[in-house]
C-alpha cells in the first residue's frame, strides 16, 4: 500500500536523519506519534502527502521583469512584426521554425528540441483581462492569481498548500532565494526558501570552532520536542485525538517549537542531500543555473517536495534589447536543456513539470532606445516528460491591439488550473475560486 | 460586567511592566522595567500616551525634500528624444531612490530605538501596516517620508481626521490609484480599499457603495512640480450620489464621516488595534468592548489607547508573552537587550526582507498578516542566525566571507564593491559585560537566572534553565567572553525568545 510505504520512509527519515547527526539526539516517542498521526490523516480528505519517490514535482520558474514574448515565440511570418521592429526583428533565417506562423528564438535551440522530442507544449498569448503594466502590480497577480480589480494577499502556490497539504512537511514547497515569493504566501505559511543550502541551517557561533559540535548539541536540545511540555504526550490522548493537524490549531508556543523541530529536520535532510547529490550534467554559470541545479539535486535526493520555485531577473530590457535579450535567451535554454538532461540522467524527468511566466510581455512596436516597453500578452513554455506537446492558443494578432499592446487569448489561471487538476491533482476552484477552461497540455 | 476593568495596583510588577513595554513600546532593558515598575501603571501609561502635543513633529532626514518631478521627468524625455545617454541619468535616479529609501528606513528605525515618544512610533508603525503602502509602486522616498510623516502626526489623533489626511496623502493616492480616478474614466481601487481594508471591512458596503464613492473622490489630484496633493476643483463630480443610505452631492470627506460613523468601522479599528497590541484571536465580547469604548471617545486614539494599555485584559495570561515579534520588533527589542546599535542600513534592509517585514514595502495593500505568519522554517533559523551576527558580529559568518574581503580580486570594480560591502557588513561583538557580571560568570545557575530576567518575559521551563546551566557547566572553568556570547545566542536560538 503507498500510503503505509510512505510512512515507513518518513518514520524512518525521521530516526535515520535525527540520529545521524547528534548522538545524544534520541527520538522521542511522542514524535514518531504526532506524524503518524498527520500521515494518517492525510490519507483522508482533500489532503495529500508529499512521497518523495514517486509524487509529480511542479517547477515555476518566474521570468521577472516582462520578457519580451515576440522576440521568444516569434510570429515571424506576419510582416506586422516586421513592421514594427525595425531594429529588433529577428531575421526569418535563423528561427527555429515551429509552424509556418510562429517559430522560436534562435537561442532557444534546446527547447526546440523538446519541442521535437514532445516534451513541450508552447501556450500563446497568455494574459489576464485589464491587464496592468506595473511590474510590481501585474507580478502581484500572477503570484496571487488574483483578478486585476482585486487585491488577494495570498499567492496560488500558498493556497494550494493551505488547502491540500495541510500538515505535511515544509519541505513541501522550495523556492530558491532570499526571499518568499508571494506565490507561497499563505494562511499557513510553509515552504523554504534559501539561495544555497548552506545557508538553511542554524550556525554555531564561530568564533570558538573548537566548542562547535557542543553548541550545536545544546541546540538541538533547546529546539527538539520533548514529552513533558507537550499536552498530547502527558495526556495520553490517542493517535486519532492528537492534536495539531494544522499548525493554525496550536498554541502560539507548540507552533514556534513545532516550526523549530521542522526547521532542524529539513535543514538536516536537505544539507544531507545537498552533500551527497552532484550533478554529472555540466550546467552553463550564472544564478539561474544555480538555482535549477539545486533543484535538480534535491530532486535526486527524494526531497518531499511538490514545488519548486525559481526566479531570473533581467527581463526589462527598455534600451538596446537585442544583445541584452539574446543573452538571457541563451542563458535561459542552456540552463533548461542542462536541468532536462540532469533529470533524464537521474530518471526523474516523468515526474517533473517546469513553467515559465513572466509579469507581461512587451509593446508591439519597438521604442526609439532600441528597446520595448511593458506590454501584456506573452508566451509560457510547460515542459517535462509528460506533457502534450505542441502549440495552445492562437497567437494574438499584431494589428488588432489594445493601446499598442497585444490582446490576451488565454487567460494564465487557465495553465495554472490545469496544472493544479491535471498535475497536482488537487481540484482547481479550490485554490483560484473558480474554474477555467482546461487545456490539453497535460 | 467590564471587559476593560483596570489592572489592581498589586498585579503592577515588573512582569506586567515589561509587558507594557513590550507592546507599547519596543522593549526594555531589565532597569528600564524597573522603572517603570516603580513609577506605577498610571503614570506609566500616561507617560507613553500624553506625550507632548508636538511630538509628532519631527525632523525630516536631509535629504527628504519636494523636487519638481515633473521639470525632472520633461528633461529625461527630452534627453531621450535628443538621442542622449538618458540611461546613466535614470540610472541615477534610481540609486537616489534606493540610497533615500535606504536611509529613511534607517531613520525610522533609530526613532523605534530612541524617540522619547516610543509609543508614537509604534502607533506610526500599526498604521503603516494599516494603511500599507509600498515604495515599489511609489517610487520615491520624498512621498514615503511625507506619508510617515503624516501617519506620525496623526497616529494617536483622530481616526477620522487620519483618514482624510490619508485620502490626500501623494503616496497612497498612487498606490491606489486615487489620482487617476476620473468621472469619466472612474477608477475604485481606492473607494474599495478604503472600505474593505481601512474602515469598515468586507461585507458591509455594496458595490454600488463602491462606485458612489470613486464618483466623491474626484477632483484628487498631485501637484508634480511640488510633490504635494492638489485638489482640481473643476475635476469634481458634484453630481447626486448616493451612498449607504445617505443622498447628496457627496465629497470624500463627507464619505469618510459616514463610514466613520458605521458600527462596522469601530469594531474593524478596534480588532485591529487588539490584534496588533494584546493578542491573535480577539474574543467577540472583546472586540465589542473596545469598539463601544472607541465609540464613546468619538475615534480619538489617545483615550483608547490609554484604557487599553491599563486594563486587566492587557496583562491577562492569553496576552502575557504570547505575541510572536515582529521582524521590525525584533530587530530593534534585540538591539536593545544586547546594548547595542542597530546594524548597519544595509544588514537591516536585508535582514528584514529575509523576515519578511521590510518597511516601506509591505506585501501588498493588505499589510503584513502577522501573527504565527511571520514564522516558517526559513524565517526561523534566519532570526537564529540574524542573532549570531548582532551578538558575535561579521565573524561569525562563514570563514568571514562576506565581510573580510579578499584584497586581490577579479575585476576591480566588483573587488571594490565588495569592499564597501564588507565594510558596511563589518560589525564588531558584544560587550558582553555590559550586562554579564563579573561576579557570575563562574556560577551557571546564578548567570541563567539573570539573563533569563533579560531576554525572556515569560518563565521558562526548567528543561530551558537546565540546558542553559548545562551548556556553562560543559564549557567550565572557560568563562570567557565568547563563552557568554555562546550563552547568548543560545538564549535567542529558541521558540521563547521569539515571542513578547
Amino acid at each position: 500500500m503507498k500510503t503505509k510505504n510512505t510512512l515507513q520512509t518518513r518514520r524512518e527519515f525521521l530516526r535515520t536523519s535525527m540520529l545521524g547527526v547528534a548522538a545524544t539526539w534520541t527520538l522521542p516517542v511522542f514524535l514518531e506519534k504526532t506524524f503518524f498521526a498527520l500521515d494518517a490523516m492525510a490519507v483522508n480528505a482533500v489532503t495529500q502527502t508529499a512521497t518523495g519517490k514517486d509524487g509529480t514535482i511542479l517547477v515555476v520558474l518566474q521570468l521577472a521583469g516582462g520578457n519580451d514574448g515576440l522576440n521568444t515565440v516569434v510570429p515571424y511570418a506576419d510582416d506586422a512584426y516586421h513592421r514594427a521592429r525595425p531594429r529588433l526583428a529577428l531575421p526569418d533565417e535563423q528561427i527555429l521554425t515551429i509552424d509556418h506562423h510562429v517559430g522560436l528564438n534562435p537561442k532557444l535551440a534546446g527547447l526546440k528540441s523538446l519541442y521535437e522530442e514532445g516534451h513541450l507544449a508552447i501556450v500563446q498569448g497568455v494574459g489576464y483581462p485589464n491587464p496592468n503594466r506595473s511590474h510590481f502590480r501585474s507580478t502581484e497577480i500572477w503570484q496571487t492569481a488574483s483578478d486585476a480589480d482585486r487585491n488577494e494577499t495570498h499567492g496560488w502556490l500558498g493556497r494550494y498548500f493551505d488547502n491540500c497539504c495541510s500538515g505535511t512537511d515544509p519541505t513541501i514547497g522550495v523556492a530558491i532565494g532570499e526571499e518568499m515569493p508571494q506565490a507561497f504566501a499563505a494562511k499557513n505559511p510553509t515552504g523554504i526558501t534559501f539561495s544555497r543550502p548552506e545557508q538553511f541551517r542554524w550556525r554555531a557561533s564561530a568564533s570558538n570552532t573548537g566548542h562547535m559540535s557542543t553548541e550545536e548539541i545544546f541546540f538541538r536540545q533547546l529546539n527538539g520536542f520533548d514529552e513533558e511540555n507537550t499536552p498530547a504526550a502527558t495526556d495520553g490522548a490517542s493517535i486519532g485525538t492528537l492534536p495539531g493537524t494544522s499548525k493554525s490549531d496550536l498554541s502560539t508556543l507548540d507552533f514556534l517549537q513545532r516550526t523549530a523541530l521542522d526547521a532542524q529536520l529539513s535543514s538536516d535532510k536537505i544539507l544531507a542531500i545537498a552533500r551527497k547529490y552532484k550533478s554529472t550534467v555540466p550546467y552553463p554559470q550564472g544564478r539561474l543555473a544555480a538555482s535549477l541545479n539545486i533543484i535538480a539535486r534535491m530532486i535526486a535526493g527524494g526531497l518531499t517536495t511538490r514545488v519548486y520555485y525559481a526566479s531570473h531577473g533581467g527581463f526589462d530590457t527598455h534600451a538596446g534589447q537585442f544583445n541584452t535579450h539574446e543573452r538571457l535567451m541563451t542563458e535561459l535554454n542552456d540552463t533548461i536543456a542542462a536541468f532536462v538532461a540532469d533529470l533524464k540522467q537521474q530518471g526523474n524527468f516523468e515526474r517533473v513539470l517546469l513553467i515559465t511566466f513572466s509579469e507581461f510581455g512587451r509593446r508591439v512596436a519597438e521604442n526609439a532606445n532600441g528597446g520595448t516597453d511593458h506590454g501584456t500578452a506573452a508566451p509560457m513554455f510547460v515542459l517535462g516528460g509528460r506533457v502534450k506537446p505542441g502549440l495552445f492558443g492562437e497567437h494574438p494578432s499584431l494589428t488588432d491591439l489594445d493601446h499598442g499592446d497585444l490582446k490576451f487569448n488565454t487567460d494564465f489561471r487557465s495553465v495554472y488550473g490545469t496544472v493544479l487538476d491535471s498535475w497536482l491533482n488537487t481540484p482547481s476552484q479550490i485554490v483560484l475560486g473558480r474554474k477555467f477552461p482546461w487545456l490539453a497540455i497535460l | 460586567m467590564n471587559m476593560l476593568a483596570q489592572l489592581p495596583a498589586s498585579l503592577w510588577n515588573d512582569e506586567t511592566a515589561a509587558h507594557l513595554l513590550n507592546r507599547a513600546r519596543f522593549g526594555a532593558t531589565p532597569a528600564e522595567i524597573e522603572s517603570a515598575r516603580k513609577k506605577g501603571l498610571v503614570p506609566m501609561v500616561r507617560e507613553l500616551v500624553d506625550v507632548r502635543a508636538d511630538a509628532g513633529n519631527v525632523p525630516p532626514p536631509a535629504w527628504a525634500k519636494p523636487r519638481n518631478i515633473r521639470a525632472a521627468r520633461m528633461a529625461l524625455k527630452a534627453a531621450k528624444e535628443r538621442g542622449e545617454n538618458f540611461r546613466e541619468t535614470a540610472r541615477q535616479f534610481r540609486m537616489m531612490e534606493g540610497d533615500e529609501i535606504l536611509d529613511l528606513r534607517r531613520w525610522w528605525l533609530e526613532r523605534m530605538m530612541n524617540s522619547p515618544a516610543p509609543l508614537l512610533e509604534k502607533m506610526t508603525l500599526f498604521w503603516h501596516g494599516h494603511f500599507a503602502t509600498s515604495v515599489q509602486k511609489v517610487k520615491d522616498g520624498y512621498w514615503m517620508w511625507l506619508q510617515n510623516d503624516t501617519l506620525r502626526r496623526n497616529a494617536l489623533g483622530n481616526f477620522a481626521t487620519l483618514v482624510k489626511a490619508i485620502s490626500r496623502d501623494p503616496a497612497m493616492m498612487i498606490y491606489l490609484d486615487l489620482q487617476q480616478n476620473r468621472e469619466a474614466r472612474p477608477n475604485e481601487n481606492w473607494a474599495r480599499e478604503l472600505m474593505e481594508l481601512f474602515t469598515v471591512g468586507i461585507g458591509n458596503y455594496t458595490e454600488d457603495d463602491i462606485r458612489a464613492a470613486a464618483r466623491a473622490f474626484t477632483g484628487y489630484r498631485i501637484d508634480m512640480t511640488t510633490q504635494q496633493f492638489r485638489f482640481a476643483r473643476m475635476e469634481q463630480d458634484l453630481g447626486t450620489k448616493k451612498f449607504m443610505g445617505h443622498t447628496g452631492p457627496l465629497n470624500g470627506d463627507n464619505v469618510i464621516d459616514i463610514l466613520v460613523r458605521q458600527p462596522a468601522c469601530s469594531r474593524f479599528i478596534g480588532r485591529k488595534l487588539w490584534r496588533f497590541f494584546v493578542e491573535d484571536e480577539p474574543s467577540q465580547e472583546i472586540v465589542d468592548a473596545i469598539a463601544s469604548r472607541i465609540r464613546a471617545h468619538n475615534f480619538e486614539m489617545r483615550p483608547v489607547l490609554r484604557e487599553i494599555f491599563s486594563s486587566a485584559e492587557f496583562y491577562s495570561d492569553r496576552a502575557m508573552g504570547t505575541q510572536i515579534k515582529s521582524p521590525v520588533q525584533y530587530i530593534v527589542q534585540t538591539s536593545k537587550l544586547l546594548e547595542t546599535q542597530l546594524a548597519s542600513p544595509i544588514v537591516v534592509q536585508n535582514a528584514m526582507r529575509q523576515m519578511g517585514q521590510i518597511l516601506f514595502a509591505p506585501p501588498n495593500v493588505k499589510g503584513w498578516d502577522g501573527g504565527k505568519a511571520w514564522i516558517t522554517t526559513s524565517t526561523l533559523l534566519f532570526r537564529y542566525n540574524f542573532a549570531n551576527y548582532l551578538i558575535s558580529g561579521d565573524a561569525m559568518l562563514p570563514a568571514g566571507q562576506a565581510a573580510r574581503a579578499k584584497p586581490q580580486d577579479a575585476g576591480f570594480r566588483r573587488s571594490v564593491q565588495r569592499r564597501q560591502l564588507a565594510a558596511q557588513i563589518k560589525r564588531d561583538p558584544i560587550d558582553v559585560s555590559k550586562f554579564v557580571p563579573d561576579q557570575l560568570r563562574d556560577k551557571p545557575r546564578q548567570l541563567v537566572d539573570l539573563l533569563s530576567g533579560r531576554f525572556f518575559r515569560t518563565r521558562l521551563a526548567e528543561k530551558e534553565t537546565n540546558t542553559f546551566v548545562q551548556f556553562l557547566e560543559s564549557r567550565k572553568p572557560d568563562t570567557s567572553d565568547a563563552t557568554m556570547r555562546e550563552l547568548v545566542h543560545l538564549m535567542m536560538s529558541t521558540p521563547q525568545f521569539q515571542l513578547a
